[in-house]
């Protein structure tokens, strides 16, 4: 899954060379062979690939905007990764609060942190009843405006969202 | 003295010393107590002294019909200002009784309707009729004479607002015990209210034990009669088309749809079955050149199945009828008849639809003229359109049903809408094909708020591809001989359908168990009462 997302991203940013990943341990954490010795960690591998594409702003663009989407990635490699039932029930609940008001997870524009939140929350969200993705309506929202993001689905199949509401009250 | 000595004449003084206490207590005590005894005694007296009242209060004898009283008793629902100052008679139910110094407020009731009553220490009634009426159990059942007055401000917690009763004579005509399983008020109550407030609401297990009670609430007593006027209403209408009522058997030698959930029973010494439907007879009737029919009767299906909608017994409302080319012609009947239905509740039953609204409030039913029709591959294109990953040949699921129920009422707004030409696999196998594609069949669904209340089909008319079904079924034709005889001597193209009373009124008035739409319900786990 890993590395579906990876090669993904690299279509993403444009890169021309493709990597070859190996995987690690257990939890098939990704592994980058290069000059300086092994990358290890989604995070490590993708940070690197930004930077081969001389794409630094997706990283943040001041101190504050880089602790942000910094905070993101964990987010997405501790809280949202490998989650049960429940958890998920708390990941969406959190994120449609926090979606509120913004357009993006962090700052006024698009990051890394969207990309990764959004290739790791995409299981999630696929399993959704219409009724739910009603109910985390930010999240439904920010998933949307992302998977239609030029170039970035690539490996994930669209999730429909429907335009009009369609459960009008609590029950269903 | 030694010291011992002194400890010892110390502890004796003091036990002396407890010992007078003692005996000062018990004094006291006694003092006490014959003190009140003498004002029992005294107020007891006082009690048969000073009633002057005797005669217009008290537990009447059980009425074993031992006169005839040329007594007319007014309705609660006719007290109004029209009527001040006229002495009358009526019988009703103690709903509240509060009493307040020299006086007693009564809230009698009658079904949906109530009205205070005063009983005042007076020239007409004395304390210890005041006492008696305010000491009156709750839901005793009590005759009343009394004159009705004008208020000048409104009683806002009764329904005849502007009047009250002035009692002059009570009597108990049947008194309830003290302690009731359910209090009316808290079963009035809805839901969202009863936890804010922290006061109990009542649940549904103790209403259907306590049934009796529970029903005589307003909401209760709204619903059936609501549920009165649908059979009423389709009755009404049907016979207006032409259409005859008839009668089937219940106790039938062979299960109309399919083996497994049916009720059996002894039938002398072999063994008979509960009906399913009325299918069989239905279908019997039109060959019998009856050719337009309905049935009101009660279905027996042994399904296992402790959900929000099904019971084991419940009243079907069954329709069967010939048609001269197309069964859109059946369709169109029956939708119309829905239409009549909705439109006799709608103008003719407000009142109750309103007093529900009170308890369970819920959006009002929504219908459109000519009724919607879809076809299902276009309800199939609407689920996939949402998300939604099935077969072309697949039945709905219940949650797939109500989600296209929230489709169509998002694009169409209306609640109540038919789905046509059903795939032929997850039909029965007297239901027509479809001539033009054999994946499908000449049979439909009628849906409520999401939820089907009626399935129907044009049935096979025609022994020769009706055994070719049931072969295909893999039914046992020995079973079913009689019926496909019935067949065997020219019989008319005709459908049908039937749906379920207590289903139709539950999902009208949107409420959400079936078993608050029938009296006395019965499910897998409830045979009283």
């Amino acid at each position: 899954m890993a590395l579906k997302e990876l090669s993904s991203l690299e279509k993403f940013l444009g890169l021309k060379k493709h990597n070859k990943y190996s995987t690690q341990g257990d939890n098939k954490v990704p592994v980058l062979q290069s000059n300086n010795g092994p990358m290890v960690g989604l995070l490590t591998v993708c940070s690197h690939l930004v930077n081969e594409a001389k794409r630094p702003e997706l990283l943040g663009t001041s101190t504050e905007h880089r602790a942000m989407v910094h905070q993101w990635l964990e987010y997405r490699v501790t809280k949202v990764d490998g989650c049960t039932r429940e958890e998920a029930k708390t990941v969406l609940k959190d994120l449609n609060l926090y979606l509120q008001d913004k357009v993006y997870l962090a700052g006024n524009c698009f990051t890394l942190a969207d990309a990764l939140m959004y290739y790791g929350l995409h299981p999630l969200v696929v399993d959704l009843a219409v009724h739910e993705k009603e109910h985390y309506v930010n999240v439904t929202r920010w998933f949307d405006h992302l998977q239609h993001y030029p170039r970035l689905r690539h490996h994930l199949c669209p999730v429909v969202v429907l335009r009009n509401r369609v459960y009008i009250g609590g029950h269903h | 003295m030694t010291k011992e000595d002194a400890q010892g004449s110390t502890a004796e003084e003091t036990q002396s010393k407890k010992g007078l206490k003692k005996q000062q207590k018990e004094a006291e005590k006694a003092a006490k107590k014959a003190e009140k005894q003498a004002k029992l005694a005294a107020d007891q007296q006082g009690t048969e002294e000073d009633d002057f009242a005797k005669d217009q209060y008290g537990i009447a004898a059980m009425v074993q019909s031992q006169q005839k009283l040329d007594r007319e008793l007014v309705r609660v629902q006719d007290l109004t200002p029209e009527m001040a100052d006229k002495v009358i008679w009526l019988r009703a139910r103690v709903h509240t009784s509060r009493a307040k110094g020299k006086q007693c407020f009564l809230v009698l009731r009658q079904q949906q309707f109530n009205v205070q009553a005063l009983v005042a220490v007076g020239d007409r009634a004395s304390k210890q009729m005041v006492k008696f009426a305010a000491n009156i159990n709750k839901e005793s059942i009590v005759d009343v004479e009394a004159t009705l007055r004008k208020v000048e401000q409104k009683i806002e917690s009764c329904t005849q607002q502007e009047v009250e009763l002035h009692v002059e004579k009570i009597f108990v005509i049947s008194q309830a015990e003290a302690r009731l399983p359910l209090q009316l008020e808290d079963a009035s109550r809805p839901e969202g209210e009863g936890d804010e407030d922290g006061r109990a609401t009542v649940n549904q297990d103790t209403r259907l034990d306590n049934r009796v009670i529970d029903l005589r609430t307003t909401t209760s007593q709204a619903i059936f009669r609501l549920q009165a006027g649908v059979c009423m209403l389709f009755r009404e209408t049907l016979t207006k088309k032409d259409f005859v009522e008839i009668q089937t058997p219940k106790i039938i030698s062979a299960a109309s749809e399919g083996g497994a959930n049916v009720f059996t029973v002894s039938y002398f010494k072999t063994s008979a079955y509960l009906a399913q439907s009325p299918q069989l007879y239905k279908q019997m009737c039109i060959c019998a050149d009856f050719d337009k029919v309905f049935c009101v009767g009660p279905v027996f299906r042994a399904e296992d199945s402790n959900t929000h909608r099904h019971l084991t017994e419940f009243v079907g409302l069954d329709i069967e009828m010939a048609f001269n080319y197309h069964y859109h012609e059946v369709i169109d009947s029956i939708t119309d008849t829905m239409v009549q239905i909705f439109k006799g509740l709608r103008d003719r039953f407000q009142t109750e639809i309103q007093t529900v609204g009170k308890q369970y409030p819920s959006e009002p039913f929504k219908f459109l003229e000519p009724t919607l029709r879809l076809e299902y591959t276009e309800g199939v294109a609407m689920l996939r359109q949402a998300g939604v990953e099935m077969g072309d040949e697949d039945d709905l699921s219940t949650p797939n049903e109500k989600l296209l129920g929230r489709l169509v009422k998002e694009k169409y707004d209306t609640d109540f809408y038919v789905l046509d030409k059903y795939p032929l696999s997850v039909r029965p196998f007297y239901t027509m094909p479809d001539p033009s594609n054999p994946k499908y069949s000449n049979s439909y669904d009628m849906f409520m708020r999401g939820e089907e209340i009626l399935s129907g089909a044009q049935r096979v008319h025609d022994p020769q591809l009706l055994t070719e079904r049931a072969i295909h079924h893999e039914i046992d034709l020995e079973k079913i001989k009689a019926y496909i005889d019935s067949f065997r001597y020219g019989a008319p193209p005709h459908g049908g359908g039937g749906i379920g009373l207590e289903r139709v009124c539950m999902l009208y008035l949107g409420l959400h168990n079936i078993r608050q739409t029938s009296m006395f319900p019965r499910d897998p786990k409830r045979l009283t009462p």
